[in-house]
């Protein structure tokens, strides 16, 4: 589902940075998977290089058979909007928005027809369970009522991947597992990819297999 | 200054683009003030040089309007005991023909006694070529020119010169050149002098003469003088200095500069907004480095005072540069102006140098500091409020309090029901500027919440034809109002001058064309030159005869007219044949009965005005006009009063036995002929001109040629208006860039997470597009209401203090319909930049934005 | 203009042995005739020696302080026709009309300042005024010769300064005929004109200078004044000195 082979990302700048060095890293279809590292270590520089929001120094991304690396920007969205869904640690939902037009907004950005976009986004917030919040502005949301949102908008298209940058970074513990719960739930209903990026080592146990890196480079690969 | 060296010089640099953006508002408004003010005062100054150069040591000058008078006069001001010297001129400008040299200012003279007043010659005989006096006196075509011109065209004695003549083009021969003194500076250099009496004849002047230059006798003052000739010529008579004529050119000025004025300063109130705008950004960004300041222990006047000394380097910076532009730009304007003036006027002046006063530069810039500090007032003021606490937390936005609003609000109820008492009470000129300004006050008091309200109407709209694209720019704009409220203000003030100024100049056009279709409506005309305002160039009166004598012709009806000063405003006398003109024309008086107002006139029992006279002169039906004439005061009752264009300042309508009988002039400057009913214009035209052709060369005109001149005129004198218009909406525009590129800013994890979740870079262009695009429906939206209300106080103002001039409330439709895709086109051009900016940015930085 | 020659062929200073105010008003009486008719050459001859030339026909009734003239050019082109007509008052300043053919009008020719040159010739509007020798004071310098003739030389002072342009004249009268042999004019220290009388011929009794020569020290320019075809005494006319004669006969 996903492969990378050597898959090196530096960031040009006053220093050089190399973020990633080298990585091979395979992901079947179905699996969920947790990257692991310090600050620093280029967890998410990794996840942001799956979900093509930024392009490899060097070596190849394929995310479902498409070679993102070749992908022109537009394309590399169109990969994302259609098979990724990105769930974030600060949520960035849209201030602006409640949560139904959050949930709404990449079925827009599709141009589903907007009946059928109503339909999901209901559907998906009554998945998260927040069917009683539809109204709501970010701002009038808990904390994990946010990630629930964002998950719900990550989920939207029913992507076959699901990438999440630290999703409890943000929370308070029971929050924090309550959410953990919801990805694992959602990951057996609708059997996506998921990879999660964190430095809890709870989040990771619960994951099929853990990904620890190190200065850029894996130094661990654990399949439970 | 330590401070603004740490923290302002770096924030300045990083967003320089913006700062340059915000500057150009006072670089733009200080440069307008600048350069109309600049090109205002030099041409003045080139008239009162040129006036003050050919007056010589004359002390006084005996005029009667631009009628001029009898030669007898002369002797009646020789025999005065207290004059000295007194000698006749004829002046007059006429075009030289010569590619690129436009026209010559001529001055006739007699040369037998003028010496004494003027200094043709330079002391140093060898330079002063003079062929032979006698020869310059026997031949009328002499001309003496200045060694400028002569170098200019590389003259030399006996050269030829064609000159527009009363006798068509005439060659004139060059027998003198003048060295350089103070005189053959005047109009550029672009000067001659001829014999008097040979210039009556080509200028058509009969036996009269234009004035008379006069120094007093040794030992008599000015003011003995001037008693005395007064005493002796009566109040037909002006006796003034030469300087006075400049008053009479700065009233012809003064609604022109007047209205410049009025646009400079709506131009530098726009900058205002921008700087306003510019500000508020950048104390909302920097909230957080304030926040540290004032944590490190900054005091509250220290955070307001950094924010003001921006306000001032950038103000003054924007000042000087747009001084520089105003000085740089004020040349072009000024020759442009008195080309204007040269046509609609037919005044003498030459612009050639520019006439930069240091205390209007200076006045300039402090005004432009001002404003950028006025603007950044409560930005600075907001910034020193800013708590420490919340400023250092993450993501908070400084929202428009609902107090501020709603205080707003208020005051601008307040305002707007103080003007709306001041309408009723609007004959009052303290009342009516009042009023005025409130209302536009309240318009931008108003600006912030309407433009809340309108972007909160334009959502669902919105969202309903581009969902996301749509609904994001509309939030964007209702979360920002201080970043939006500024720009749409300023966009509002900008449309609102346009509407204004393009509805006067609607009112205008058809009201002219109006009184064009009304009174301007024979078959054609005969005048001694294309340029109708010309009164220098003038015929006998047989002509009438001759050209009604043409087969085909039906009437011939003759009119003199020229400019006199009544109680120091230059008006316009205009002798008619009154009871021929009412068989042709026939308008609606504003004021008493057409019937009557023609008959009593014709009788010579009264004259009727036009509406602008009424006004500027404050006089209505039945009050007694008492015109200086040669022959005396003639005072005759106002029997009506009509709307005439044909001097903006006011016309007084005379019968032509009335002015022959007081002026002693039976010349004549227009001949107004109509055609029998069947016979072909063209043919009868061509006869005229063969008949006329003999004997005089006198031009012609169709009427459609009479009304292209007019209509170019009109074009002309409304072009400086247009451009000033284009530098508002430009600056408006400016605003939209600035709003947007701050929008992006603010919007770059926003807009991030839109690419995250799949936005194409089409739909982020497209949410920036949408968002300026709405900036500018909204200003369109407000900026024609505030217009409707701008254009009925200009209408007012024109009426009041500009001219005299009623004008019926026609709301300029067209022209906004016009205005609409060419301010959202300009939007649209605004929002490339910005939008740019956004898809091309790294969406991880931005993702992680705050 | 007929005071050029006025001042030329006699003048108004009539000369006696000790009085020289006497040897001024002498030369004045021995020059009064009826009429008088010549015609004229002028030629100036500017500093770079550039030389113009015009010509005229004078016409003169009348003598000294009551004369009439006309003048009419006839070469060259450009002012043949112009006319002047002078008509001098015993009591006060000349009037002077000017004839124009180009402009088919005559003009008054103002004469409010008597120093400005006559028409571009070296001479000045008061070089050609006929004074009354009340105005001036004369004091005789002694006797010098001049062109091998015995001159006396008188200087003449204006009474009053604002008579004149000039502070001092010295005037050099022949004894033998009591004709001028020459005139020099001064401001203050310098010499301004000179006229210089020469060809001095007796032309029916009356001894008559045929060569004027106005010299401007300022300009260094020469004015010759030729005079060929004198008479005096001519039968004229009195109308023929108006207004109307002069475009009469144009």
């Amino acid at each position: 589902m996903i492969s990378l082979t050597h898959v090196s990302k530096i960031f040009d700048g006053k220093r050089k940075a190399t973020a990633l060095e080298n990585i091979d890293l395979h992901i079947e279809k179905g699996n969920v998977v947790s990257i692991m590292g310090p600050s620093g270590s280029g967890k998410s520089t990794l996840l942001n290089l799956i979900g093509g929001l930024d392009r490899p120094s060097s070596g190849d991304i394929r995310v479902d058979g498409e070679n993102l690396s070749e992908l022109s920007d537009d394309d590399r969205t169109r990969v994302r909007r259609d098979k990724i869904g990105f769930v974030f640690q600060f949520f960035n939902l849209l201030p602006t928005l409640n949560s139904l037009e959050n949930v709404a907004l990449p079925l827009h950005l599709r141009k589903w027809p907007r009946k059928k976009i109503e339909d999901r986004a209901k559907e998906l917030l009554n998945l998260v369970q927040l069917d009683h919040r539809l109204e709501h502005l970010p701002d009038e949301l808990s904390g994990g009522e946010r990630q629930r949102v964002a998950i719900a908008r990550a989920l939207s298209v029913y992507p076959p991947i699901l990438l999440a940058d630290e999703p409890t970074g943000n929370l308070d513990t029971a929050t924090g597992r309550e959410i953990l719960k919801l990805i694992d739930d959602l990951h057996s209903r609708l059997g996506s990819t998921v990879l999660i990026v964190t430095h809890d080592l709870e989040v990771a146990e619960r994951c099929s297999r853990t990904v620890a890196l190190r200065d850029g480079r894996i130094v661990e690969d654990r399949r439970r | 200054m330590m401070l603004f060296r740490l923290l302002s010089w770096p924030y300045l640099r990083r967003h320089l683009v913006r700062w340059i953006l915000t500057v150009a508002g006072i670089v733009l408004g200080v440069g307008v003030f600048v350069a109309m003010h600049t090109a205002n005062r030099s041409i003045f100054s080139a008239f009162d040089r040129t006036v003050d150069q050919i007056a010589g040591s004359t002390q006084l000058q005996v005029s009667a309007g631009e009628f001029g008078f009898d030669e007898s006069v002369l002797e009646r001001v020789q025999s005065v005991r207290e004059v000295g010297i007194a000698v006749p001129v004829i002046e007059a400008t006429v075009d030289t023909n010569i590619p690129g040299q436009g026209s010559i200012l001529i001055l006739g003279i007699d040369m037998t006694g003028d010496r004494n007043l003027r200094d043709y010659e330079l002391k140093d005989a060898d330079e002063a070529i003079m062929d032979d006096p006698l020869v310059f006196l026997a031949q009328p075509d002499s001309l003496m020119v200045t060694q400028e011109f002569a170098g200019r065209n590389n003259l030399t004695v006996n050269s030829k010169i064609p000159l527009s003549t009363i006798e068509g083009i005439q060659q004139f021969t060059v027998r003198g050149i003048m060295s350089s003194t103070g005189m053959t500076r005047a109009f550029g250099g672009n000067f001659a002098v001829m014999d008097i009496y040979a210039a009556q004849q080509v200028l058509g002047r009969g036996r009269r003469f234009d004035r008379i230059d006069v120094r007093a006798k040794d030992g008599i003052t000015i003011d003995e003088c001037q008693a005395a000739l007064k005493a002796t010529l009566g109040p037909s008579f002006d006796v003034d200095p030469p300087s006075a004529r400049g008053r009479h050119f700065e009233a012809l000025l003064q609604s022109y500069s007047t209205a410049m004025m009025i646009s400079s300063l709506f131009a530098l109130m726009v900058g205002m907004f921008i700087i306003y705008n510019s500000f508020a950004i950048a104390v909302t960004h920097r909230r957080a480095e304030i926040g540290i300041l004032r944590a490190l222990g900054a005091t509250r006047g220290q955070i307001q005072r950094l924010f003001l000394l921006e306000s001032i380097v950038a103000g003054t910076l924007g000042s000087v540069v747009g001084a520089v532009v105003g000085i740089a730009a004020a040349l072009g304007i000024a020759r442009w102006i008195s080309r204007v003036l040269e046509t609609a006027g037919g005044v003498a002046q030459r612009v050639s140098e520019l006439q930069v006063d240091a205390s209007l530069i200076a006045l300039a810039i402090v005004a432009g500091t001002g404003t950028s500090v006025l603007a950044a007032w409560i930005p600075a003021r907001n910034a020193a409020r800013v708590d420490p606490v919340q400023a250092l937390q993450k993501g908070k936005y400084q929202v428009l309090s609902v107090g501020e609003n709603r205080r707003r609000r208020w005051i601008a109820l307040a305002a707007f029901l103080i003007a709306s008492v001041c309408l009723f009470f609007s004959y009052s000129k303290p009342f009516f500027y009042t009023g005025y300004v409130l209302m536009i006050g309240a318009g931008l008091l108003l600006a912030p919440a309407l433009t809340l309200l309108l972007s909160k109407t334009l959502r669902p709209i919105l969202k309903r034809i581009l969902p996301a694209e749509g609904t994001l720019a509309a939030d964007s704009l209702v979360e920002a109002p201080r970043r939006t409220s500024a720009t749409v203000s300023a966009l509002m003030l900008s449309l609102a001058m346009v509407v204004g100024f393009g509805g006067f100049a609607h009112s205008f056009y058809s009201s002219i064309q109006e009184w064009m279709d009304n009174a301007l409506n024979p078959d054609f005309f005969v005048a001694p030159s294309e340029n109708l305002a010309t009164r220098s160039l003038t015929f006998p009166a047989e002509i009438s005869s001759v050209i009604e004598r043409v087969d085909g012709v039906d009437q011939v009806q003759v009119v003199r007219d020229a400019r006199v000063t009544y109680h120091d405003v230059p008006v316009m006398v205009i002798s008619i044949e009154t009871e021929k003109v009412a068989s042709t024309v026939h308008r609606t008086p504003v004021a008493g009965s057409l019937e009557e107002m023609n008959r009593l006139t014709a009788e010579g029992k009264g004259l009727f005005v036009s509406e602008s006279f009424a006004t500027n002169l404050k006089t209505k039906m039945g009050d007694v006009v008492e015109l200086p004439t040669p022959s005396g005061l003639l005072k005759l009752p106002i029997v009506g009063i009509i709307r005439d264009y044909s001097d903006l300042r006011g016309s007084l309508f005379i019968d032509r036995s009335v002015y022959r009988d007081w002026w002693k002039d039976d010349t004549a400057n227009i001949a107004r002929v109509y055609v029998k009913k069947g016979e072909n214009v063209e043919a009868v035209r061509q006869r005229v001109i063969n008949t006329l052709s003999s004997q005089y060369r006198l031009l012609v005109l169709t009427n459609r040629e009479v009304r292209d001149w007019i209509m170019k005129l009109l074009d002309q004198w409304f072009a400086m208006t247009y451009n000033q218009i284009v530098v508002a909406v430009l600056v408006a525009v400016l605003g939209i860039v600035n709003t947007l590129t701050v929008s992006i800013t603010d919007r770059k994890r926003e807009l991030g997470v839109m690419q995250a979740v799949g936005g194409l870079r089409k739909q982020i262009r497209w949410t920036v597009w949408i968002e300026a695009l709405t900036i500018g429906v909204i200003g369109l939206i407000l900026g024609t209401c505030l217009g409707a209300v701008n254009l009925y106080y200009t209408l007012g103002m024109i009426k009041r203090d500009l001219g005299g001039i009623g004008l019926d409330y026609i709301f300029p439709s067209a022209f906004m319909i016009l205005m609409v895709p060419i301010i959202l086109g300009a939007a649209w051009i605004a929002a490339l930049g910005p939008a740019e900016a956004a898809v091309r940015g790294s969406l991880v930085e931005a993702l992680e934005y705050e | 203009m007929s005071r050029v020659l006025t001042s030329a062929f006699s003048t108004f200073f009539v000369l006696l042995q000790v009085d020289p105010r006497q040897i001024v008003e002498e030369a004045q009486r021995r020059t009064t005739t009826q009429s008088q008719r010549y015609e004229g050459t002028l030629r100036v001859i500017d500093a770079r020696n550039k030389v113009t030339e015009k010509r005229w026909q004078y016409d003169r009734i009348g003598s000294h302080g009551s004369s009439k003239a006309v003048l009419r050019f006839t070469a060259p082109p450009e002012v043949k026709g112009v006319a002047l007509l002078v008509l001098n008052h015993p009591d006060r300043s000349s009037d002077q009309w000017m004839w124009t053919p180009a402009l088919n009008r005559d003009r008054r020719i103002a004469l409010q300042d008597r120093s400005t040159r006559f028409f571009g010739t070296d001479f000045s509007f008061e070089d050609l005024e006929e004074r009354d020798t009340n105005q001036f004071d004369f004091k005789l310098l002694g006797e010098e010769s001049l062109d091998s003739a015995v001159c006396w030389k008188v200087q003449s002072t204006p009474r009053q300064a604002k008579v004149s342009q000039y502070t001092h004249s010295y005037l050099w009268i022949r004894k033998d005929n009591y004709a001028f042999a020459q005139i020099e004019n001064y401001d203050k220290d310098h010499l301004v004109r000179r006229a210089h009388y020469s060809d001095i011929r007796n032309d029916q009794g009356i001894w008559t200078a045929h060569q004027i020569d106005m010299h401007d020290l300022r300009r260094n320019s020469h004015t010759i004044l030729t005079i060929e075809k004198l008479q005096y005494n001519v039968p004229m006319n009195g109308d023929a000195f108006t207004r109307e004669a002069l475009s009469r006969e144009s």
